[in-house]
């Protein structure tokens, strides 16, 4: 307990130096709880993007001789008059096809070459069983089961990129931010050579002296944890809404030069699979959830940690004589 | 208690030359020591050796009949020694009744924490510091009023053994006076050891024995 206590009363002294210390901690645990925040949001967005647009299938025709690169469905369509020169099926043909344990439920409706349906899968994992049903109930090889990758890709791509930035970002924040406060843990337990002698010539025991470096270091972290996830729940909306619709745009660049026959299918087809927009209307939500908060706890105390035992292990491997004498 | 050095010889690291050489010695309870000697004959590398805050190259340091190379040196320090040091070694940003606690704290007195600050108070009194001072942070205090500080911090355990470093080199001789009385007190009162690298005549006077360290050994 009086370890404890010593510790809180060296943050009252040395006000400089600790305030120092709190505002890098406080920038790099802020850095932290936006990439992070960012980062599982991405994640959910992607798996529930996932789960939504992967377990809707439909049929489209395929022909290898015909038609330009599908590009993200994996094989080549047919497009524009070729695909409609393919037969449909019936609506008693897509009844029975929808007749299966795999699927969860399925739309018909009516575009301009006919009568199309949309299966909803149990799972998106489904999809080539689901198709090897097909073959035994007479669907024939010019005929493809399809999931719409691209109404999915329209989605993932930009948030994927936010995502790809928001872990990079983090990586470098947690490396670079760990060798600032290392270093600067490093120098101001240098400064407190001398208070460290003094403790260990009492007969301060090693790892008591580390655990008054490490609570010092973890009441530290404590309070910036607090200011930053504040100040980060405050930025990280703001900060992904902006690289956001800077992916979307850039991926709508790209898109403009290949559409696919998938993204004109959707395009014509009903709310459920529609692409129109998709990536247009696309916000994330950043909210900081228990597990973001504890993963940023554990990352910001491990931090606090190893700043601690580098810091430390520095200055406990002398003799206490010797650390005496050098300030002497 | 018996506090004994065997054949302890030292040369610092990496140097060739011995500070001290083949020290032999006893050390026992109720009585005063005085180890003198020209500047650089390795008194206060014997002060360092015996007080555990460093270790003997060879020979022995024995406490009790056992080495100091095999017990808790940090719990040797905390629980049988108390060291005055020559340049204090007191925590300079934090007040001297804080300075005591804390080295109670560490010796793990068995008290509360009002009762350690009474004694703590009580025992800056007995070397002459008032409550006011007391309640000062180090920096301000007086280099006498420092070493007074370091004095009862050693005391503040109640150690057998009391190791101290010049420690009336800061001290007019009034206080110097009362210095030595209260070691008297502690060596020939309570039966304590006292151990005091000294250069003073007065210091000397006062021991029940005197070592004369020349070129790190005894005569």
């Amino acid at each position: 307990m009086y370890l404890l206590e010593h510790a809180m009363l060296n943050l009252g002294k040395n006000k400089g130096r600790n305030m120092l210390l709190l505002g890098i901690t406080f920038a790099i645990i802020t850095a932290i709880v936006v990439a992070l925040s960012i980062f599982n949001a991405t994640n959910l967005v992607i798996e529930e993007t996932r789960t939504s647009l992967q377990s809707a299938v439909r049929i489209v025709p395929q022909m290898q001789t015909l038609g330009e690169t599908g590009g993200t469905g994996g094989g080549q369509m047919i497009t524009g008059q070729a695909a409609q020169n393919q037969a449909t099926f019936t609506a008693e043909q897509f009844s029975d096809f929808a007749n299966s344990d795999f699927v969860l439920g399925w739309d018909l409706q009516d575009t301009p070459r006919g009568t199309d349906a949309v299966f909803y899968l149990v799972s998106p994992l489904l999809l080539s069983d689901f198709e090897a049903e097909l073959r035994e109930k007479g669907l024939p090889e010019n005929y493809a089961v399809r999931t719409d990758e691209a109404a999915f890709a329209s989605i993932v791509a930009p948030v994927e990129s936010l995502q790809s930035l928001a872990i990079t970002f983090l990586a470098v924040v947690v490396v670079l931010g760990g060798v600032i406060m290392a270093l600067l843990s490093v120098i101001a337990i240098r400064e407190r050579k001398y208070e460290i002698g003094v403790l260990r010539a009492m007969g301060l025991k090693k790892r008591k002296v580390a655990f008054v470096i490490w609570a010092e270091n973890v009441i530290i972290t404590g309070f910036c944890f607090v200011l930053g996830m504040a100040a980060g729940n405050f930025l990280s909306q703001p900060i992904s809404d902006n690289i956001l619709a800077g992916q979307i745009l850039s991926n709508a660049d790209g898109e403009s030069t290949a559409t696919t026959l998938a993204e004109r299918l959707a395009s014509e087809s009903a709310d459920a699979l529609s692409t129109e927009n998709f990536s247009e209307n696309l916000q994330i939500d950043i909210l900081i959830n228990a597990t973001t908060a504890l993963q940023i706890l554990a990352i910001s105390l491990l931090l606090a940690s190893l700043v601690g035992i580098i810091s430390v292990s520095q200055i406990t491997k002398s003799e206490p004589i010797k650390i005496l004498m050098e300030r002497t | 208690m018996g506090l004994e050095l065997k054949n302890v010889s030292y040369s610092y690291e990496g140097g060739t030359e011995r500070v001290l050489r083949n020290i032999n010695a006893q050390f026992e309870s109720g009585k005063i020591y005085a180890i003198v000697g020209e500047s650089g004959a390795g008194k206060s590398t014997l002060l360092s050796l015996i007080s555990g805050l460093d270790t003997c190259k060879e020979g022995e340091v024995l406490y009790n009949g056992k080495s100091l190379k095999t017990l808790d040196r940090d719990e040797y320090r905390s629980q049988h020694i108390g060291v005055i040091f020559q340049s204090f070694n007191l925590l300079l940003n934090s007040t001297a009744v804080y300075n005591i606690t804390l080295s109670m704290n560490i010796s793990g007195v068995a008290a509360t924490a009002t009762e350690k600050k009474r004694l703590a108070y009580e025992l800056l009194a007995k070397v002459g510091i008032d409550r006011e001072t007391a309640d000062r942070k180090i920096l301000r205090l007086s280099g006498g009023e420092q070493q007074r500080v370091g004095i009862a911090r050693a005391l503040s355990h109640n150690p057998a053994v009391i190791i101290a470093d010049e420690p009336t080199g800061n001290l007019d001789e009034i206080t110097e006076g009362e210095i030595l009385d209260i070691f008297a007190k502690l060596a020939h009162g309570e039966g304590k050891c006292v151990i005091i690298v000294t250069h003073s005549d007065e210091v000397s006077a006062a021991a029940d024995r005197v070592l004369r360290l020349v070129g790190g050994r005894i005569l």
